[in-house]
């Protein structure tokens, strides 16, 4: 087997004193699509913004397609891609304006960059909006227009953070073909969701994330075999102790 | 009752949480050193005895009455900036108006409780600017100790009747009239205000104490002249220095306060009409559709642009600005002296004038055009961070971006120049050769101060805390400014000097032949302040997309 696209070692994070992750060991394969579940306040997000290299892990390490933030960082950032839970548009440009800035960040070439950011904002359902400013744009079509830019990038690992909150069934449906093509050409992805349906069509293995560790993870047929054949939500509840009827 | 507890409480939370306290200690800092400029200003007044004199003669025995009236002007200033320039917001935007709205309870509470915030507001400003000067009054007077209780009802009765007037025409005119125009109307009446009331507070603090003594003078000597609110509260004070209790006074101003109330409630029924409308408004809209360039720092100068050009406030902005630049050409500030010295070239004069304008319009802007570096990028702070470009790259860009915006005062102060004092042919590029070199000055300071990670660096959630490091970065921003500028005051110093002591004063000969030198020397200079200042900025710029 290939070296892992993303492997962390004994990672960890506190604040002021409260270790929201502790001890986290993932290995995930290139091209693979990991979800990542668990209640809120798991240390779900806390976990992709040391991958992203957002924050700085207060123990452990992490390395990502063989490079570390520490070491590497440039050549890191520019094989990965963040999606953030609430996304980091500018009001006063347009979507298609965003998308270009994104895309410039990471140094995709002028004319690349126009033609993938219109094909992805036009994927999405996006195509009416995109020279809108971005301050008037829904909740939703806001996710959009990030998860467009950062596409655009063409990332060879993929963070997402709650990526199908707030979209409607039809941009969910657009999202779930995009990453699945993505991994299909490699892209190794990573999200955190709380959308059990989400994880069981398309991730190919689960990691349910309890007081900042990973307390179970495999295949979603091997969760519910190992849990009696019980639904995936079941799976869940158990695993995070949720008292439940 | 309600929602007034909820707000104490929020303003309790804030002396109990840790975050809380530095926002509170950074108002509380700015508050303060305003208040402290207020009290030695009373002090300074003091010390002139003969001025007292003069007052007293002008106002027949009333001089106590004229100077506490002076004192309180402030709170009418503060009242019509925050009223005009900060009320729409808190009237229509804020996010507490959804909850309020959807209250079981009668429809005036939510604006009502609006007002309050913003009187609360407008008070504690009012208080740093007026207070400490009324108390060395009251207490030059020896008054007794109630004396000083009376001071809040003077400043929320010169404060909060102005503030309502101003909320209940804004909730009127936009029930009957939103709209575009509506609100690119109060886009400019709120930048207006804004503008107007720090380029008060600016010549407030600039003025030498002997030119204010004229203001006061001017004020004190004939108090029938002071907005009515403002004499009442300046008379209740009066009577209480004396040791007696004007009961007219008070009871007028308490009155005042309550057909206020009475009044603003009745207004507050139109607010959730004036809020539909409101939100159903477009806000007026440019954009380009053009495709961006390549290079990453080109991007980055682009998006700048594009936010400024796309964003209609920050437009309107930029024109009140141009007024305002105007405004202080025509009125000579600060430049009186240096176009009427008679011991030089009216071309050496003229351009040293334009240069003093220049400084202050840069001055006037150089915090907003700071915020563009790190500040107002603070929520998208975790896209610079995870991406693969050069630090260098992003803040060069922005740069240039900015250097385009500070040619603004420059081109304003030139074209005054022309329209105003009709200047020499030979000084416009003399003047912009030397402003050039300044604007690379300012350049450099706001390349180091706006990127100091110790000031600037946005929390886990992308947010800079208002407050005190915004304080602290103003004032760093300022001081390094007028640091940077300092060689070319000492230059001019010098040269007025070194023309007093000639009997003819500087020949125009000798200034033309030094005038080159002049010019390319400020240019250097400018570029040396530039290049040291990208240096440091790149440093910090580093370590501010590092992570913690
Ligand atoms: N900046 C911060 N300061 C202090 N504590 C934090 C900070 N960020 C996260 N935490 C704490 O870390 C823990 C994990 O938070 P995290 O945001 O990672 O949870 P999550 O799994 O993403 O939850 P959700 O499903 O609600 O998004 C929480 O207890 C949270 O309070
Ligand atoms: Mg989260």
């Amino acid at each position: 087997m290939d070296a892992p696209a993303i492997a962390t070692d004994k990672l960890g994070r506190d604040f002021s004193g409260k270790w929201a992750v502790r001890d986290l060991e993932l290995a995930v394969q290139p091209g693979e699509i990991y979800g990542f579940l668990g209640q809120n306040g798991a240390g779900k997000t806390t976990t992709l913004r040391m991958l992203a290299g957002l924050l700085k892990p207060s123990a452990g390490t992490l390395r990502i397609a063989g490079l570390t933030h520490t070491g590497n960082g440039r050549a890191l950032k520019q094989v990965l891609g963040f999606v953030p839970d609430t996304p980091p548009l500018y009001d006063y440009l347009t979507g298609r304006q965003y998308v270009a800035l994104v895309a410039s960040l990471w140094h995709v070439g002028r004319q690349e960059r126009d033609e993938r950011g219109d094909a992805l904002l036009e994927r999405l359902g996006l195509g009416e909006h995109a020279d809108e400013l971005c301050k008037g744009y829904s909740h939703g079509t806001r996710k959009k227009v990030h998860i467009a830019a950062v596409l655009a990038t063409a990332p060879r690992v993929l963070l997402l953070d709650e990526p199908s909150s707030g979209l409607d069934p039809t941009s969910v449906r657009a999202l779930k073909d995009l990453l699945l093509a993505e991994s299909a050409r490699g892209t190794t992805i990573l999200l955190s969701t709380h959308g059990l349906e989400l994880a069981e069509q398309i991730c190919h293995r689960v990691g349910i994330l309890a007081g900042g560790r990973i307390a179970t993870e495999g295949t979603v047929a091997e969760l519910r075999q190992r849990h009696g054949d019980r639904s995936l939500e079941d799976v869940f509840l158990q695993t995070t102790g949720t008292p439940h009827g | 009752m309600k929602l007034l507890r909820a707000d104490l409480t929020a303003l309790g939370n804030l002396l109990t949480h840790r975050a809380g306290r530095r926002v509170l200690a950074g108002a509380f800092v700015g508050l303060a050193l305003l208040g402290m400029l207020a009290w030695w200003f009373a002090q300074a007044i003091f010390e002139h005895p003969a001025l007292l004199a003069e007052l007293r003669r002008r106002s027949g025995g009333e001089e106590v009455h004229g100077l506490l009236g002076y004192g309180l002007m402030a709170c009418p200033m503060v009242a019509t900036w925050l009223g005009l320039a900060q009320a729409q917001r808190q009237l229509f935007e804020a996010p507490e108006l959804l909850l309020w709205r959807l209250v079981p309870g009668p429809s005036w509470r939510g604006p009502v409780q609006v007002l309050v915030r913003a009187g609360f507001v407008t008070a504690c400003w009012a208080g740093a600017l007026a207070g400490p000067f009324v108390v060395a009054i009251l207490q030059q007077r020896a008054a007794p100790w109630w004396a000083y209780g009376l001071l809040p009802v003077a400043i929320v009765g010169a404060t909060t009747p102005l503030l309502a007037v101003f909320l209940a025409v804004q909730i009127v005119l936009m029930r009957f009239f939103a709209g575009r125009w509506m609100r690119l109307c109060s886009a400019v009446v709120g930048a207006l205000a804004s503008v107007g009331f720090s380029t008060w507070l600016l010549l407030s603090l600039l003025t030498a104490p002997h030119q204010r003594a004229r203001d006061v003078e001017a004020i004190a000597s004939s108090p029938q002249q002071l907005p009515w609110t403002v004499d009442v509260g300046a008379e209740l004070l009066a009577a209480a220095a004396r040791g007696e209790l004007a009961t007219q006074a008070l009871t007028a101003l308490c009155g005042w306060l309550l057909a206020t109330f009475f009044a603003f409630r009745l207004v507050a029924r139109l607010h959730a009409g004036a809020l539909e409308r409101h939100l159903a408004s477009e806000p007026p809209l440019l954009r380009t559709k053009r495709r961006w360039p390549e290079a990453l720092a080109a991007v980055m100068r682009k998006k700048e642009l594009a936010q400024l050009l796309q964003q209609p406030g920050a437009i309107i902005g930029f024109l009140v600005f141009a007024v305002l630049v105007f405004a202080l050409c025509k009125q000579r500030v600060l430049v009186a002296g240096i176009l009427t010295n008679p011991y030089l070239p009216a071309e050496v004069a003229q351009t040293a004038a334009l240069l003093a304008l220049w400084f202050i319009a840069v001055l006037l802007v150089l915090y907003a055009h700071m915020g563009r570096l790190a500040l107002w990028d603070g929520a998208q702070w975790s896209l610079y961070m995870s991406a693969p470009a050069a630090p260098f790259a992003l803040l060069r860009g922005k740069l240039t971006a900015v250097f385009l915006f500070l040619l603004w005062p420059l081109l304003l102060v030139g074209a005054a120049g022309v329209g105003i004092y009709e200047v020499e042919p030979g000084v416009l590029p003399v003047f912009g050769g030397i402003a050039i070199g300044g604007t690379f000055a300012a350049l450099g300071v706001l390349a180091a101060v706006g990127t100091a990670p110790l000031l600037m660096r946005p929390d886990t959630n992308g947010q800079i805390q208002p407050g005190g490091r915004a304080f602290f970065a103003a004032l760093g921003l300022v001081l390094g400014f007028e640091l940077v500028v300092a060689p070319a005051m000492f230059g001019w110093l010098f040269l007025v000097d070194h023309a007093q002591r000639r009997e003819d004063g500087l020949p125009a000969a000798l200034a033309q032949r030094w005038t080159p030198w002049v010019v390319a020397a400020a240019l250097l200079y400018g570029a040396v302040v530039l290049a040291l200042g990208c240096l440091l900025g790149r440093r910090n710029y580093r370590r501010l997309l590092t992570p913690v």
